[in-house]
């Protein structure tokens, strides 16, 4: 029966209040463990067409007529437009039509970042629209630029109000502390760089307006461009099949995709608009920079009795102020917690969701934080860290944690660390280091699912749900396999269009399986109880084998539909996981080299094994990048992005790979939905950063506070060692370094 | 415009373009063979990677008009067993870097049938993959012969 | 925009010349580079190595697996750029590449623009010069060239003949380039002279595919001299004579670490020689 309940919706680490429409979820978890289907590798379904080329991205949409838009952006990092002139653009060979600040939505007048959206030509090819935007006379009124957070917070340029929160009592557990550890920890900007970069192309078919898009989210673009339209939402057909990479920034439509929509209505054409590489650097969000002043007390026994967090996020022009502080409010058993998080307004591009906002900046800091004050106390970092052990999520029951589970297994990639001490040499340090990892990835309702299943015993599961390269795809069709006890080759999965098959999850917040997966699993059973009766019927037993019960249905489908049940009222539904890693670091030349990381995580039931390795595989060697060489860098003067292609932003290359050893503690969340399963795209960024940190500290006793660790801040952290060192030689106690 | 005389995959092209189109516009916009990607468009990430004589090279910076020689695309290598050595290995994750890491690979395992993973990752260098499939696709490489 | 494809040098009448295009595609793409005419010299430019002389039209790909030339020159070509690039780009082509100075690449009115400030100094300049660096902070991205200084090769051009630092020159008020190369001025071939031992040693901020933070070539000259080479260090090759030479560095603020990172990368190389 539908329920409909008043409830808290997570995504991303944001919670809102919504009214939504719950189905009951009936079907009791399958056993622990691998099953027939689930829980055993599968190679994607989808890999043939996208390893072959055959994958139709919507890079690769071409429809009869198509124009293609360019989009003028700001040069200035703060400015207004006093007066636009199109009309020399229009005059230009293959021009089509223009449109200037207000006449598509995201084109505005006052300019908040250089690349901000102002206006945009459609011509019948991309250099003819590309010229046509140079020939856009644009009188510019130049404003202060204010790219330095701390200022912006001093002088309240906020995007909102300061978040603070504090339990228990501070200032007098820290004066009652042992020891008190404080360290200012910075992180840097980051940029997604999908491959794919942000692209759209629309065209109108009678009133209805149909948007191919690269999206992590069909219906939340179908909601935005009716809304932002007036149009009705079923006037709004939206289509992703296949996706190349978002990572968090494609959750929503942006200029792009209302720039196509406005000039295809102007020109009665089809019309692409598509970032250019460098207009990816600018203006398609990323991750923001943090600054994070730290501070820890705790008694000589472990126990962490107080933690401090002044929190600054360099949000940007635009978007929100993600929760740098959740962790240190989280991760640990700590009565007294205070922490205020500012998200400074700079007029640098705007900060979008990328894999774990907020949370891979504050574990780093947290975590980093935590093994100094192991350090202080003497105490071994893991023996630390399992003192402190949360037993509940702020008095709010678990519906699932095996984070102890996941300390145990780390126990012998742990040991590790004395005999890669004694593989250091008088250049080459090597150490180990770990950091434990919290985060959402618990999905939620509402999502829906049909299966058909057809005479020929082939079943296919239809839902607009997206695949964004996580192998969902995969996942959702090993899931009604295993309901339907069919083999895996005779499940295929429609998806990517919003005209055929129900609401389905975004793809973001690490929620794709444990929100779709349940619905397809609920459709599937509603199919296979059909199958059952039939059986029944046909006097064969209810659990006959499905394709000798449909044999005989000729032209006849089974169609079954299932939703998303509610989370666990009253739980806190949370992934959790640690890293170990090995790092060798030159102490002549500052070069830090990730030898192995040893990644446990713990996401309730593991659906492919093989898909959920490469996903943690990815989400660690993104974090590589984030913590040893990318950083998206700005002029300090004029506030524009200087490393604007890629060969100045420097991701890892397949020889910068560690070797990574990847294990699941593989048990379904009891509380948690019909699956058991967490999401997992998120969890393996988390920890990596500070993880890599610990052990460039544990090789070498340089405290490296800044990411990325490039030579230059290693250098630096090595020579403050020796400093140090020598200092307290000079007082006369022994040199620890 | 001018005339450009191209061999692609086997077959023979004579084409009008510009002088100063690229290869990779020429392939996917006047042949329709998307399965060569456009990433970056300024020879930073390797997604475009062609052959031209079994050498790899970069479509996006290529002027097609300078091209000599066969040019071999993901559309002429769908049949090598590195395909189904990727799809064995999960090597592929969005997809989008993939055609470009197919051609490489297959022009690295036809001057070195058994790669060590040094020589892979040497060769492999300038093919970016963004969500980090690496591993795999040095599984796929090592193990394209079973 | 019209394409030639001369066959010798005789035939050589003005242009935009562009081999591998590496460099020259992308500059014409940014509007860097003006060109209405190109000139595909690929009929005309040597390519291969013969007794000590390499043409300037052999690929990076090619010398990076060449018995025949000395340890430095195949190491800066193995390490240089991506395998791609290395395929596509020639030696000749290497030796002109344009610096990596982000101001300069895009197109901020800087001094090697014609423009009167150098943005870098007071700017973002985290990967620019410790040498030479007060009329622009520019850092030369050439490891192969760095090498070839080392070795002490010389150059042959359609024009002339000339030792390759000589092709190098530090930009000031009244003339902005970096090279010596005139107009219509072509190089042809490389010619290495025999030295007892070299090699060369880059520092990158991954393993692969990246310029130079610092790139150091070291060669033993067959009369027991030694020629030391940096990339990345200063706007043109930068020629030490001792890695205590290093202390002259005059690094701006966040160029500092490359002082440290240089001196140890000479000391090994050094040893690596001896």
């Amino acid at each position: 029966m539908a329920r409909l309940i008043r409830t808290e919706k997570e995504v991303e680490g944001r919670f809102e209040e919504v009214w939504i429409v719950v189905e009951e979820d009936p079907l009791e978890q399958w056993p622990a463990g691998p099953l027939a289907v689930v829980g055993r590798p599968a190679p994607r379904q989808d890999a043939p067409e996208r390893v072959r080329g055959e994958a139709r991205y919507t890079a690769d949409i071409k429809l009869p007529g198509m124009l293609h838009a360019a989009v003028l952006r700001s040069p200035h990092a703060h400015a207004h437009v006093r007066r636009i002139d199109l009309a020399p653009a229009l005059t230009l060979p293959g021009v089509r039509a223009a449109v200037g600040p207000g006449e598509a939505h995201g084109l505005e007048e006052e300019a908040g970042f250089s690349g901000a959206p102002v206006a945009a030509v459609a011509a019948d090819t991309l250099a003819q629209a590309q010229a046509a935007v140079e020939a856009v006379d644009v009188e510019w009124e130049e404003l202060e630029v204010v790219v330095d957070p701390d200022e912006a917070v001093k002088r309240g340029l906020l995007r909102d109000e300061p978040r603070r929160r504090e339990r228990g009592d501070v200032e007098r557990a820290l004066a009652g502390a042992d020891v008190v550890v404080e360290t200012t920890y910075r992180t840097q900007t980051v940029l997604h760089n999908s491959l794919e970069t942000h692209q759209a192309v629309c065209e109108w078919q009678g009133d209805t307006l149909h948007v191919y898009i690269s999206t992590q989210f069909i219906w939340g673009i179908r909601q935005a461009v009716s809304e932002t339209l007036g149009l009705p939402e079923d006037k709004v057909r939206v289509v992703c099949e296949f996706m190349g990479g978002g990572f968090g920034s494609k959750n929503g439509p942006d200029e792009y995709t209302y720039v196509a929509a406005e000039l295809a209505k102007r020109t009665g054409r089809a019309v692409r608009c598509a970032l250019t590489r460098r207009e990816e650097h600018t203006s398609a969000g990323n991750r923001n920079a943090t600054i994070q002043r730290l501070r820890a007390g705790a008694r000589s026994d472990g126990t962490i009795v107080a933690l401090v967090g002044e929190f600054t996020n360099s949000v940007g022009w635009s978007g929100w102020n993600a929760s740098t502080e959740g962790p240190m409010w989280m991760l640990y058993d700590c009565e007294n917690v205070r922490t205020v998080t500012y998200g400074a307004q700079l007029n640098t591009p705007p900060m979008k969701a990328f894999r774990a906002p907020g949370f891979v900046e504050g574990t780093f800091g947290l975590e980093c934080l935590i093994d100094e004050l192991a350090a202080r106390l003497d105490v071994d970092p893991l023996e630390l860290r399992r003192r402190n052990y949360a037993g509940s999520n702020e008095g709010t029951p678990y519906s699932s944690k095996n984070l102890e589970e996941c300390y145990r297994r780390a126990e012998p990639h742990w040991e590790r660390r004395h005999e890669a001490h004694a593989r250091s040499d008088a250049v080459w340090k090597r150490g180990v280091g770990m950091a434990s990892q919290i985060w959402y990835g618990g999905g939620g309702p509402p999502s829906y699912a049909w299966v058909r299943l057809g005479s020929d015993g082939r079943a296919t599961v239809i839902t607009a749900m997206q695949d964004i390269g996580t192998g969902t795809r995969t996942a959702m069709a090993q899931i009604a396999a295993e309901e339907l006890r069919l083999p895996l080759e005779n499940v295929e999965v429609v998806l990517g269009d919003s005209a055929r098959g129900p609401y389905a999850s975004i793809s973001a917040g690490s929620s794709t399986t444990p929100s779709m997966g349940p619905a397809v699993r609920a459709a599937a059973a509603d199919a296979r109880e059909q199958v059952e009766d039939i059986a029944e019927q046909r006097g064969l037993p209810r659990d006959a084998p499905v394709e000798e019960v449909v044999s005989l249905l000729e032209e006849s489908q089974i169609l079954g539909k299932g939703a998303r049940g509610p989370n666990p009222s009253g739980m806190s539904v949370l992934t959790f996981g640690v890293h170990v890693v090995e790092v060798a670091v030159d102490v002549e030349t500052g070069e830090v080299v990730v030898e192995r990381v040893a990644a446990i995580h713990d996401v309730g039931r593991i659906v492919n094994p093989l898909g959920a390795s490469s996903q943690v595989e990815g989400g660690i060697i993104q974090g590589i990048g984030h913590t040893l060489s990318e950083e998206r860098l700005l002029d300090p003067e004029t506030g524009r992005v200087l490393t604007t292609s890629l060969d100045a932003y420097r991701m890892p290359t397949i020889a910068d790979v560690p070797e990574i050893v990847c294990e699941f503690v593989d048990r379904p969340d009891e509380h948690l939905t019909n699956l058991g399963s967490k999401g997992l795209g998120e969890p393996p960024i988390v920890p990596i950063a500070a993880a890599i940190a610990n052990a460039v500290r544990d090789a070498t006793g340089a405290d490296v506070h800044e990411l990325p660790i490039s030579r230059e801040e290693m250098l630096r952290a090595l020579r403050e060692a020796e400093q140090q060192a020598r200092e307290k030689e000079k007082r006369g106690a022994p040199a620890t370094v | 415009m001018s005339e450009l005389r191209l061999t692609i995959n086997g077959g023979e092209h004579v084409l009008d373009v510009p002088v100063g189109t690229s290869l990779a516009d020429v392939l996917r916009e006047e042949l329709e063979l998307t399965g060569t990607k456009i990433a970056c468009n300024e020879g930073h990430c390797g997604a475009c990677t062609v052959q031209v004589d079994g050498v790899p090279r970069l479509s996006c910076i290529t002027l097609a008009h300078t091209v000599e020689g066969e040019v071999t695309t993901i559309e002429g290598l769908r049949e090598h067993p590195l395909v189904e050595a990727f799809v064995r290995a999960d090597a592929v994750q969005c997809g989008f870097c993939t055609p470009g890491q197919v051609v490489s690979a297959a022009a690295l395992v036809a001057a070195r049938p058994e790669p060590t993973r040094d020589e892979i990752r040497h060769a492999m260098a300038g093919n970016i993959c963004r969500c980090g499939t690496y591993p795999k696709i040095e599984e796929a490489i090592l193990t394209w012969q079973d | 925009m019209e394409l030639l494809r001369p066959s010798s040098v005789a035939e050589l009448d003005g242009g935009s010349f562009v081999h591998g295009g590496t460099e020259v595609v992308p500059l014409l793409r940014e509007g860097l580079l003006q060109a209405q005419r190109l000139v595909d010299v690929r009929g005309v430019v040597p390519r291969g190595v013969r007794d000590g002389v390499v043409g300037a039209g052999t690929t990076l790909a090619q010398l990076e697996v060449e018995p025949a030339i000395p340890e430095a020159l195949r190491e800066a070509c193995r390490l240089a750029s991506s395998p791609q690039l290395r395929n596509m780009g020639s030696l000749g082509g290497n030796l002109l590449q344009a610096t990596r100075c982000w101001y300069w690449r895009l197109g901020y009115d800087c001094r090697l623009h014609g423009g009167d400030r150098c943005h870098a100094r007071e700017g973002e300049h985290r990967e620019h010069a410790i040498f030479a660096n007060d009329f622009c902070a520019s850092a030369h991205p050439s490891d192969v060239a760095a090498a070839l200084v080392a070795l002490g090769a010389r150059l042959r051009t359609n024009r002339r003949e000339l030792a390759v630092e000589d092709l190098y020159r530090l930009p000031d008020e009244a003339d902005r380039r970096t090279t010596t190369l005139e107009d219509g001025e072509l190089l042809l071939e490389v010619e290495l002279p025999p030295v007892d031992a070299s090699t060369y040693l880059k520092a990158m901020d991954r393993k692969r595919w990246s310029f130079p933070q610092v790139g150091v070539a070291v060669a033993r000259q067959a009369d027991g001299s030694t020629r030391i080479a940096l990339a990345g260090v200063a706007p043109v090759p930068w020629l030490i004579e001792s890695v205590e030479e290093l202390e002259t560095a005059t690094p701006l603020p966040r160029t500092e670490w490359k002082v440290p990172l240089a001196q140890a990368l000479v000391r090994r190389a050094l040893a690596a020689l001896a």
